[in-house]
């Protein structure tokens, strides 16, 4: 399991995180809800190191991450998909996706065609436009190869930053259940960011709610979902 | 006629050196965000030593092979020992000019060393091939062998540099970490080595310029200045950011200063420069080749 304890993350003299501590656990989908400025993109951004924490540790499998490189975090099977459909519009499409697996060419040469094919069988619309430059796609195929880049590079956990922003409903269900089905079939954890909580909720197992940085509710999915009152207080619906 | 034909091939085997020159630019400033002002101070340092080894009874490829290296070697230096240092350290409103101050104080020492070193006096530095005008069946060409060579040399490695861009994962990783680092990292690729890759690269490739444009120059801790200048200038009318660019750049100013050298006078080639430049930016702003501001195509 990925365990988050007493993690506090500053940026100057804001503070972002404060004392957040819970667990995803292995193979489950995680949610974290909250309103904007909550520190939801924060949490992530800590996890894969693209921001150093004050204080806390975060651990997967037991092996400690803080102190970490991103690089070394990605190599370790944590990938993240971070805020706003992050692709290098100056690469094509299959160069995109390529990146993600560039650092398993020499042991896993023969995986990286297969997990590429894997990854245009999820999206079609990929394969359709693998020699296009990633800045001509629209947004949601723009999202879709920030997935697949997270992806090809078999992560064990996934961290997801609004895979939703900015996407048709159509679009947004098709990338949840894409998330779902790999959850369940291949053990994936996945710690899913989402504005809309429902959404989030619907698919989710277990959901941390967090709010002015700390957490204000961590429990299962269903729970979270039918209790009307947390929700009002803290999401506004 | 045949006048015409000189400048043509002249400008040619110039431009192939600036081209050199500008891709070694290009390659630091997109990997780094510096612009290295002490690019052709590494090259002048390296091409002393090549010097030094030739007077020393060594063949001409020995020293050739030696100073590429060391031109790599050195690129890669600066990169570990200067810039990463002072990119950790500066928190400052300065930080943008920091490496430019620092990349002026490296071709300083660069400059001082090897007066210290190979006393300033002037030297001159040998062609491996003939450079006088080259005759096929009794006719003198409008060039020489060495430009053949010059011109030989630059192509192999404009084509192995693409090649390696293109169709390589080392370039690919290279490229993405030029244009969006945050995403090269978590796509798990080393950025801060891919950084010192490009200072190495970028290295050699201006020592290599150096060895082919010394013979012109001669060696002095100076003699490279204006082979910067032109690098430059050829790098911002190419666009900065674009390695094609660069290299059209750098055959662009060949040409135009081998004609004005030919047709006007000498006197006239930095006003031609100034123009070139002016002229190109005034039509297109962002270079030849570059991509417009807040988005880099
Ligand atoms: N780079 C930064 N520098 C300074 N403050 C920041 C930075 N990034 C975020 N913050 C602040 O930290 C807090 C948490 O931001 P964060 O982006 O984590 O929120 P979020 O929950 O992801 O919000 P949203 O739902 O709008 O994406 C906010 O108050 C924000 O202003
Ligand atoms: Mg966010």
């Amino acid at each position: 399991m990925l365990k988050v304890s007493q993690l506090s993350t500053h940026y100057g003299s804001v503070k972002a995180l404060h004392n957040v501590s819970f667990t995803a656990e292995q193979g489950k989908i995680t949610t974290v809800i909250g309103a904007n400025g909550a520190g939801k993109s924060t949490l992530l951004r800590t996890i894969s190191a693209l921001v150093k924490p004050e204080s806390g540790s975060i651990t997967w499998k037991g092996r400690e991450l803080v102190g970490a490189s991103p690089e070394s975090i990605v190599r370790s099977g944590v990938a993240h998909v971070p805020e706003g459909h992050a692709v290098i519009s100056q690469l094509t499409v299959e160069e995109n996706i390529k990146l993600g697996s560039l650092f398993r060419r020499r042991k896993f040469a023969s995986d990286i065609s297969q997990a590429t094919k894997e990854m245009f069988d999820l999206f079609p619309r990929l394969q359709e436009r693998r020699t296009q430059l990633a800045g001509s796609l629209s947004g949601g195929e723009r999202q879709m190869l920030a997935i697949s880049r997270a992806l090809v590079s078999r992560p064990e956990v996934l961290l997801l930053d609004e895979p939703s922003l900015g996407l048709a409903p159509l679009v947004v269900e098709q990338i949840i259940q894409s998330i779902n089905d790999l959850c369940r079939k291949t053990g994936l954890t996945v710690l899913l960011v989402e504005q809309n909580a429902n959404t989030a909720l619907s698919v989710a197992d277990h959901g941390v709610l967090l709010a002015l940085g700390e957490v204000a509710a961590d429990r299962p999915a269903a729970e979270l979902m039918a209790d009307t009152a947390l929700r009002a207080a803290y999401l506004g619906y | 006629m045949n006048t015409f034909l000189t400048a043509l091939f002249n400008g040619t085997s110039r431009g192939a050196i600036f081209a050199l020159v500008a891709l070694g630019l290009v390659l630091v400033w997109r990997g780094s965000g510096v612009v290295n002002f002490a690019q052709m101070g590494q090259a002048m340092f390296t091409t002393y030593i090549a010097s030094t080894l030739i007077a020393h009874g060594n063949s001409y490829w020995i020293a050739f092979i030696v100073a590429l290296i060391a031109g790599a070697l050195l690129g890669g230096a600066v990169d570990l020992f200067v810039m990463r240092p002072l990119h950790k350290h500066s928190h400052s409103s300065l930080n943008a000019t920091i490496p430019i101050i620092a990349s002026l104080g490296i071709l300083g020492v660069l400059q001082a060393a090897a007066g210290m070193f190979w006393a300033g006096e002037e030297r001159g530095f040998p062609t491996p091939v003939n450079s006088l005008g080259l005759s096929i069946s009794g006719k003198v060409m409008p060039f020489t062998a060495f430009d053949l060579f010059v011109v030989g040399v630059v192509l192999v490695v404009l084509v192995l540099t693409t090649i390696f861009f293109t169709r390589t994962g080392m370039g690919l990783a290279m490229r993405a970490s030029a244009l969006n680092e945050e995403v090269a990292r978590l796509s798990g690729i080393k950025v801060h080595y891919m950084k010192v890759l490009s200072w190495m690269i970028s290295g050699a490739a201006s020592s290599l310029a150096g060895l082919l444009v010394t013979p012109a120059t001669n060696l002095s801790p100076n003699s490279l200045d204006l082979i910067l200048i032109i690098g430059f200038t050829a790098a911002v009318v190419g666009g900065l950011d674009s390695l094609p660019g660069a290299v059209i750049g750098g055959f662009a100013l060949g040409l135009v200063i081998s004609f004005v050298n030919v047709y006007l006078t000498p006197e006239n080639v930095f006003l031609a420069i100034l123009l070139t430049l002016v002229l190109v930016l005034i039509v297109r702003p962002q270079g030849i080749m570059g991509s417009k501001v807040g988005r880099r195509v």
